[in-house]
């Protein structure tokens, strides 16, 4: 970006240099930023990436598993003593028709790659959009694709969708292509059943992604396989609950078996114990716990970050805008932090920093720089010229402190110098 | 920001992909080739040849090794899907989460923020939504009904309708004067200027006796211009004052009328939500380098008290004064507040202190070649 022959946004901004208040400057200050900013966009390029390489790599273990399949049919009948030559049509006819199958099924394969590659494309096109005149529109749409990213992690999709589609006319196709919508609609399958106790379509889903879930070490499905063999216990199903174990446990053993023993434990406290060790494994909550595990894996699997992009936008939005002088009673309430609400949130946060003095006007809230510096007041009240020129201007020359009263002439100011 | 190498880069894979694509459609093709034609044979020679044919059949797929045929394509699409993922890594910060403190925002607290942001925003029907599905809380329903009326007389406005405006504008007339808003005035001169356009000289000047004349004794100049305007009345091309009949004065007076109402509502023009996600936007980035460089002290960060990197925001996120001396770098507190020396050059107290060995003796200003006596310098409030 710092390439282009783009003079616009630096014309757009203050001349920053002469400005003692900000010492550090680059030539094209808005343009860095923009650049950065876009840096922080991975996942958005990811996600979208992860689905295609996933349907795409889906399609190819079909055709594979097809494919073998019909060869081994064929060696079958080729090498079998007794069929009649019906069986042999039979048999090599139905290969066809599979194979047939197969080709059509990989048709429709590759619709989906080809949507979903376009996906990928449309996102790239919507970064390189990104220019100094979009960009408070740009940026309405970057807020709207962080809340639906929070609304489809908490679950609430339907208002994923309303959002997605609140943008005006020309931009749904648009909206759609920039967020995840889709890709959540297979974890909703997973969390729906897991909040209905089912661990069927989570075990479904390991085994789905059996490879990158064991290059992660993950352990979701032994946890999975873990409640399941609670639930058998707390049922009184016993000796079924051991043949689960030996099928579905034990290979864990080598990893995990101090969890292993914990749970085989449960064979002989049943589910009514009060022993608080077992009797947590019994809970509803568990099934919670289960959901919180899945999204996490979800999230690790396609590459976004674990936290909802939301949380971490605001988290260092607040450090940020974090001051001692926001919990003043005289905060102006364009700072989100005069709110309650926001406060609340920043409370376990960090001040802010800066290596710069940023002066403020208190009358006309503008930044006090060489433009427009700050004069003081004899008792040592500091506002911006501006301010104090138009107070001088209506009142013949006369300044009157708004926080003091004090009164004195336009000449009686002196300039301050911040470096 | 040069998008073109990651654009290159995944080219690469849709063109791989297309590739292995059809050569999967070819060996599948040549599958059912084969199949078909064998099965020709059975169906026309006699009961002996089966055998053979079937055996040639055989032969012939294991020949063909339609397995390993697509081998080199998926690998070739292998290497282009790796290579997309690591080009991805290094153009952009691939963990943004890593400057993430491990606190738990409550969710309910959130939930209430972006109820409140959706109404702000006019977007009803999800922030609604929203809340029947989170269960929010009753706090949003003020927040709905506060926008509902702003968004009400923007929409009128929208379709050139003042009337809402004017009403409201004309309810409120007395804070928006404590405010130093010319609001009525603005929307009096839109109606009369819009009464022009669609012709009628008489109501026009009807109206403006009626609405425009209160405003007479201060806004003299603006009303002469309107006035003028009359003249033009059949032929407002040629008008002089153009900008009075520019389109654009509805967008301008409707942002006026949105901060207007805000205000006396006693909300932000701004939605918090909004302004504290730009924030974040501009400071996540020394945020992330800072925990790349120091990925060993975690837990440090876990309990600073403050950021350990300067964040520079804009200015339309400067809401207060920061003072940092320059000497000590240090920004300012209650008990070492900001002096200004003589030569109009700003310290801080303790700065002063140093160097004037507790007010012992004087000193050079660091800026500029005045001698400073510690006693002659005003503590100043921003």
């Amino acid at each position: 970006m710092d390439t282009l022959p783009n003079g616009n946004a630096a014309a757009a901004s203050p001349p920053q240099t002469t400005a003692p208040t900000n010492a550090s400057t680059t030539p094209f200050p808005k343009l860095t930023q923009l650049t950065e900013a876009l840096k922080l966009e991975h996942q958005f390029l990811r996600v979208p990436f992860e689905h295609y390489k996933k349907t795409s790599r889906a399609n190819h273990r079909a055709v594979e598993k097809e494919v073998s399949s019909v060869i081994s049919g064929v060696a079958d009948v080729a090498d079998s003593d007794n069929f009649s030559k019906d069986d042999a049509v039979n048999h090599l006819t139905s290969l066809v028709s599979r194979l047939q199958g197969l080709k059509r099924k990989l048709e429709e394969g590759s619709r989906t790659e080809h949507l979903q590659a376009q996906k990928c494309r449309a996102r790239l096109n919507h970064l390189e959009s990104a220019d100094a005149e979009n960009l408070s529109e740009w940026n309405n749409m970057r807020l709207k694709r962080i809340l639906v990213d929070y609304m489809l992690r908490m679950s609430y999709y339907d208002t994923a969708q309303k959002l997605a589609e609140s943008s005006n006319m020309q931009l749904i196709y648009m909206c759609q292509d920039l967020v995840d919508i889709d890709v959540f609609q297979e974890a909703k399958k997973v969390i729906d059943a897991l909040q209905n106790k089912e661990v069927a379509p989570a075990l479904a889903w390991c085994a789905d992604n059996k490879s990158r879930l064991k290059k992660s070490k993950s352990k979701f499905e032994f946890q999975l396989r873990l409640q399941e063999f609670i639930e058998l216990v707390r049922s009184e199903n016993n000796l079924r609950a051991i043949t689960y174990a030996r099928k579905y446990l034990a290979p864990w053993g080598a990893t995990h078996m101090k969890e292993l023993q914990r749970v085989m434990a449960t064979l002989a406290f049943k589910s009514n114990t009060e022993c608080t060790t077992y009797k947590v494994l019994f809970e509803p909550k568990q099934w919670d716990y289960l959901v919180d595990q899945f999204k996490q894996e979800f999230c690790r699997l396609y590459g976004m970050t674990l936290e909802p992009l939301l949380n971490i936008y605001l988290q260092a939005g607040l450090s940020a805008l974090n001051t001692p002088y926001c919990y003043e009673d005289d905060c102006t309430k364009e700072d989100p932090l005069s709110q309650e609400s926001f406060r609340k949130l920043a409370s376990p946060l960090p001040y802010s920093k800066q290596h710069h003095s940023k002066l403020v006007c208190y009358i006309t809230k503008e930044l006090m720089d060489t433009e427009n510096p700050p004069q003081v007041l004899p008792n040592g009240y500091v506002y911006s010229t501006k301010a104090l020129e138009e107070m001088a201007k209506k009142n013949n020359g006369k300044i009157t402190c708004p926080r003091t009263g004090l009164v004195c002439n336009y000449s009686d100011l002196v300039k301050a110098y911040i470096s | 920001m040069e998008l073109n190498n990651i654009k290159d880069a995944f080219d690469r894979v849709a063109k791989k992909q297309k590739l292995s694509c059809s050569k999967t459609q070819e060996v599948i093709e040549k599958l059912i080739e084969e199949i078909g034609k064998a099965l020709e044979t059975i169906k026309t020679s006699s009961q002996l040849d089966d055998r053979y044919v079937l055996t040639e059949l055989k032969k012939k797929l294991q020949e063909l090794a339609p397995l390993s045929q697509l081998e080199g394509t998926q690998k070739e699409l292998n290497i282009a899907l790796s290579k997309y993922t690591k080009v991805l890594e290094k153009s952009f910060n691939p963990d943004i989460s890593k400057a993430y403190r491990n606190v738990e925002f409550d969710s309910q607290t959130v939930n209430q923020i972006i109820a409140n942001h959706f109404y702000r925003q006019g977007l009803f029907d999800v922030g609604d939504c929203f809340i029947s599905e989170t269960e929010g809380s009753e706090s949003a329903a003020a927040m709905k009904s506060i926008f509902q009326d702003m968004y009400e007389i923007l929409e009128a406005m929208r379709s050139w309708n003042l009337e809402p405006a004017l009403k409201w504008a004309a309810a409120n007339s007395d804070k928006l004067k404590e405010n130093g808003s010319d609001l009525q005035l603005k929307l009096h001169s839109l109606q009369f200027v819009e009464l022009l356009r669609s012709g009628s000289r008489d109501e026009a000047l009807k109206y403006a006796r009626a609405f425009l004349a209160p405003f007479a004794s201060n806004r003299v100049t603006e009303i002469q211009k309107l006035m003028a305007c009359l003249v033009w009345a059949r032929k407002l091309d040629s008008c002089p004052y153009p900008q009075l009949l520019s389109p654009s004065n509805w967008v301008l007076v409707a942002e006026e009328l949105t901060r207007q109402f805000c205000n006396l509502v006693g909300q932000s023009y701004e939605s918090p939500l909004s302004v504290t996600i730009g924030a974040g936007v501009q400071a996540l980035p020394p945020l992330v380098k800072f925990m790349t460089v120091m990925a060993g002290k975690r837990q440090e960060w876990q309990s600073m008290k403050q950021l350990p990197v300067p964040v520079e925001l804009d200015k339309e996120y400067q809401f207060h004064s920061i003072f940092v001396c320059p000497v000590s770098k240090e920004q300012s507190t209650e008990e070492n507040p900001p002096m200004m020396m003589s030569c109009g050059h700003v310290l801080c107290r303790q700065s002063i202190n140093k160097m004037s060995k507790n007010n012992t003796r004087t000193f050079k200003c660091p800026y500029c070649p005045s001698d400073i006596d510690a006693s002659h310098c005003t503590q100043l409030y921003f």
